[in-house]
């Protein structure tokens, strides 16, 4: 994987999610399953267990049950950026898909892509950038060099 | 998440060698040339910038060493100090700061490093002082000898 | 916080300097050296090799530049026209005779770093060969570098005063005759 090649970002979260107060950033989310299919059995177990619960404690997410006939479980998950993110949960039993769903729920919506720099700061500089002439002495600022006066 | 039984339910997915080729192309698509597109030319160019890929990984950390001393020995040489002098005397000082950061005191917090500057400067001149003049500190620095075993 | 916005932060960071530097009576290689580093903008603590920091030089009395030892004579520069026979070699003296700016010139061309950023770096470098500025260029100053090299005084700049305190090691006896 050369570092062109692949795509890259730099460390951010969203509109300083978490300082002071948290906006659950996961806004809808679908959960795509058949009621007849052999590889949806564990969604169906996760749906008469957990996932009133699951609205329930998080009531600023949009919880859509849509049996179709598929073979393959999807879970559709919408964020708040725009960002939609479609989980395969063919052949996961219960306990699996609960904790996607926290994992989808905790995420920012933000790429999952190398990040380039695993530090970020928005006031860089508390004293004042370096520029040409913080270490100058200020008398000779307004004063235009002679040259007549060289040694 | 790795899903592989999907493409064995798929019907037709077009012949293996097609996959095989995006395998490669994947990472020539940003290359120039007719290097982007054609297979034979992609697979060595892929080949080359994943070796340069993995020897960069270890320059890089040589090339940033040498950036940061550079940034260094510029900031330092506004104080009047030279760039050895400094790092010497720091570490004589026990300022337990690598070049990264120094560096970036030196951009980001002038004054910071302009004190630091000063500390390498009394602790440079401290032999001289205890020779030559009245033992005393040099005001505004706060400096102690210490023994490194 | 600093007091300055972002933009003019920025502005102010990569800001660019003129420096005027004097070469009366100086080595060429040493005011090359000081030229290069901060046509680099090597004297920046913000440097980055592809970030054009660069900074602007103005070297002035160019015309008066001391070489030592037997440079003036025995320093050569050569040049090839490209046409058979058009190796061209002339001594530093010829060539200082012919243009009081090309030693400067060549001196700084040699020791920026051999790259595509090195044409652009000379068009920041502005040689005179006297001590007379236009006027844009006079506006732009804002430092003055200090020489490398103290000038020597001349016999004839010392007072008489000074002559005579000057300690001697041998004192002519009264019959001397000075050759």
């Amino acid at each position: 994987m050369t570092s062109r090649g692949t795509p890259s970002r730099f460390l951010r979260s969203v509109l300083q999610n978490g300082v002071g107060r948290y906006v659950c950033q996961l806004k809808r989310i679908s959960i795509i399953f058949s009621k007849k299919a052999q590889s949806s059995l564990g969604i169906r177990d996760f749906i008469e267990e957990g996932v009133v619960d699951y609205a329930k404690k998080n009531p600023g997410t949009v919880v859509y049950v849509s049996p179709q006939s598929c073979r393959i479980p999807k879970i559709v998950a919408e964020y708040l950026n725009g960002n939609v993110r479609e989980e395969l949960v063919t052949n996961k039993t219960a306990p699996q898909i609960s904790e996607l769903l926290t994992k989808l729920t905790d995420q920012s919506g933000l790429d999952i892509i190398r990040i380039r720099k695993p530090f970020h700061t928005d006031n860089p500089s508390i004293q004042g950038q370096w520029h040409p002439f913080t270490n100058r002495p200020p008398t000779i600022g307004p004063i235009r060099p002679q040259k007549q006066d060289a040694p | 998440m790795v899903f592989l039984s999907l493409s064995c339910w798929i019907r037709s997915r077009g012949p293996d060698r097609y996959w095989k080729v995006q395998e490669v192309l994947k990472h020539a698509r940003h290359f120039r040339g007719r290097r982007n597109r054609c297979y034979s030319l992609a697979v060595r160019a892929v080949r080359r910038a994943f070796v340069y890929a993995t020897k960069s990984r270890r320059i890089k950390k040589r090339n940033m060493r040498t950036l940061w001393i550079t940034r260094i020995a510029a900031a330092s040489r506004e104080h009047g100090m030279k760039y050895p002098a400094l790092m010497h005397n720091l570490t004589k000082s026990s300022v337990q700061l690598n070049r990264h950061v120094i560096s970036d005191l030196a951009i980001t917090e002038p004054r910071t490093f302009l004190s630091l500057a000063n500390l390498a400067r009394a602790r440079q001149q401290e032999g001289f002082r205890a020779a030559l003049g009245d033992g005393k500190e040099p005001p505004g620095v706060f400096s102690r000898v210490v023994f490194l075993q | 916080m600093s007091s300055f916005s972002r933009s003019a932060q920025q502005w102010a960071t990569f800001a660019r300097s003129w420096f005027v530097i004097d070469a009366r009576m100086q080595p060429p290689g040493k005011i090359a050296s000081m030229c290069s580093i901060r046509l680099q903008g090597k004297h920046k603590p913000i440097y980055h090799a592809i970030s054009d920091c660069g900074d602007h030089v103005v070297v002035i009395n160019t015309k008066e530049i001391a070489f030592s030892g037997n440079k003036w004579e025995q320093k050569v520069y050569s040049s090839h026209t490209g046409y058979p026979g058009g190796f061209k070699q002339v001594t530093a003296a010829q060539l200082h005779h012919k243009d009081p700016k090309a030693i400067m010139k060549l001196a700084v061309y040699g020791m920026l770093p051999k790259n595509l950023q090195r044409r652009t770096m000379m068009q920041r470098l502005h040689i005179f060969a006297d001590d007379e500025l236009p006027e844009d260029i006079q506006a732009n100053l804002t430092e003055e570098l200090p020489q490398p090299r103290k000038i020597p005084r001349k016999l004839s700049e010392y007072t008489q005063e000074e002559i005579d305190a000057f300690p001697r090691l041998w004192t002519p006896p009264q019959d001397y005759k000075m050759k």
